[in-house]
């Protein structure tokens, strides 16, 4: 019997592994409950700081392509994805305009960006997200849900045939009362997929003055001390 | 949605830069190829200045002694711009290329600065300059690419890397 559980449950963690899913996801018939009680929750944070860890999953590599960073937003729409190691760089964005600086030895240099209005876009989508408001994205994508034991996954999948070329789709995985999200995961057509593990989250921070500024932005270690020291 | 974005960003700075037919002739030396191990895996950040205007790139350089190079270089957000393979020959295969972005441009342009950075060919059109020993800047007649070193890691890397025939199919 011992043995007959040992391989079941090889088994399962096997399915889990090649697939990427849990196994016991169902999918819903109706996500708009899901997604109207996600919204609802969301609409409660007023600020977002996240701590994560990007694996870029290439075929052609054994292991993963790794970076880390922190990504914070403030209502309404003040975004900071900021790229730790294994290299340096920020962008930032508001509704109106989005900057990049990118650290040579330590110091910060802003970049002309090309069209920074393509950016600013990407970073509001991110924006959007982020904060539950996935009804917006509805025109851009088709939006399931499906709920596990311990987790709910939003899955995104571009209505636009040239954007699913490059983006087969979109997981969002949440914990199940939306308090948390835990991972985001893009996949691409031949296979390769991005997966961004959050292991930090804090709402509702107050961010120090300058944390989006897009001539002078505050450093991430007095970002970081500024909310630490917040209980 | 991310990389549609960027991908339009970048084919917009290629576009202008694919104008360019000639390219400097400048060269300057030492090449870099020493500061490296002859088996690693390196991984570049770089920042690319078309016509006053930048846009930054991550660049994965496999090295291999006995199979060549294999550079793949994403954008922001980790969509794949271009892969391309070296041979120890010299012989350059554009393994993969996102629509609208040239294979030609990759070939006379990302595959020259790849050879004059990490290759043993010792060709004259290598503009390239060592600021530091993490610090390059390669600089032609229409584009100024600054790359730093962020991480190396040692070791010969699988031979598949450098197989012309896997090459993604997207």
């Amino acid at each position: 019997m011992k043995t007959l559980s040992a391989i079941t449950a090889a088994w399962i963690a096997l399915v889990t592994a090649a697939t990427g899913q849990d196994p016991l996801l169902r999918p819903l018939a109706d996500s708009r409950p899901v997604l109207q009680e996600l919204q609802r929750k969301m609409s409660e944070v007023r600020s977002l700081y996240l701590e994560f860890t990007q694996e870029r999953h290439l075929k052609l590599f054994n292991e993963p392509l790794k970076s880390e960073g922190v990504m914070l937003l403030d209502r309404p729409a003040l975004v900071r994805w900021e790229t730790t190691a294994p290299y340096q760089s920020i962008l930032l964005g508001n509704h109106k305009s989005v900057a990049q600086f990118e650290s040579n030895n330590g110091e910060w240099k802003k970049l002309k960006l090309v069209f920074p209005q393509l950016l600013r876009r990407v970073m509001e989508q991110i924006a959007l997200i982020h904060q539950g408001k996935l009804d917006t994205l509805t025109n851009d994508f088709a939006i399931s849900v499906a709920t596990g034991s311990d987790v709910t996954v939003l899955t995104l999948v571009p209505r636009d045939d040239t954007m699913r070329s490059m983006m087969s789709s979109l997981e969002v995985k949440l914990v199940p009362d939306f308090s948390g999200t835990r991972e985001v995961l893009t996949y691409e057509p031949g296979g390769d997929f991005t997966r961004i593990i959050f292991t930090r989250e804090r709402h509702n921070v107050t961010f120090p003055a300058g944390t989006f500024d897009q001539t002078n932005p505050f450093g991430i270690a007095a970002v970081r001390t500024a909310i630490d020291h917040v209980p | 949605m991310f990389r549609d974005c960027c991908l339009t960003l970048l084919v917009s700075v290629l576009l202008a830069g694919c104008s360019a037919t000639k390219q400097s002739l400048q060269c300057t030396v030492p090449l870099p190829r020493q500061l490296f191990p002859a088996d690693a895996l390196v991984t570049q950040r770089g920042v690319l200045t078309v016509r006053g205007r930048q846009f930054s790139v991550n660049g994965y350089v496999a090295k291999s002694r006995t199979h060549g190079l294999r550079l793949i270089m994403t954008e922001n957000f980790g969509a794949v711009l271009a892969d391309v393979l070296v041979s120890p020959e010299g012989k350059v295969f554009v393994m993969r290329a996102k629509p609208s972005f040239r294979r030609a441009w990759i070939e006379r342009y990302i595959a020259a600065d790849l050879k004059c950075i990490f290759g043993e060919a010792t060709d004259s059109n290598c503009p390239v300059r060592v600021v530091s020993p993490t610090h390059f800047i390669v600089e032609r007649r229409w584009y100024k690419l600054d790359l730093w070193t962020v991480e190396t890691k040692p070791g010969p890397q699988p031979a598949e890397m450098f197989d012309v025939t896997r090459g993604d199919k997207p």
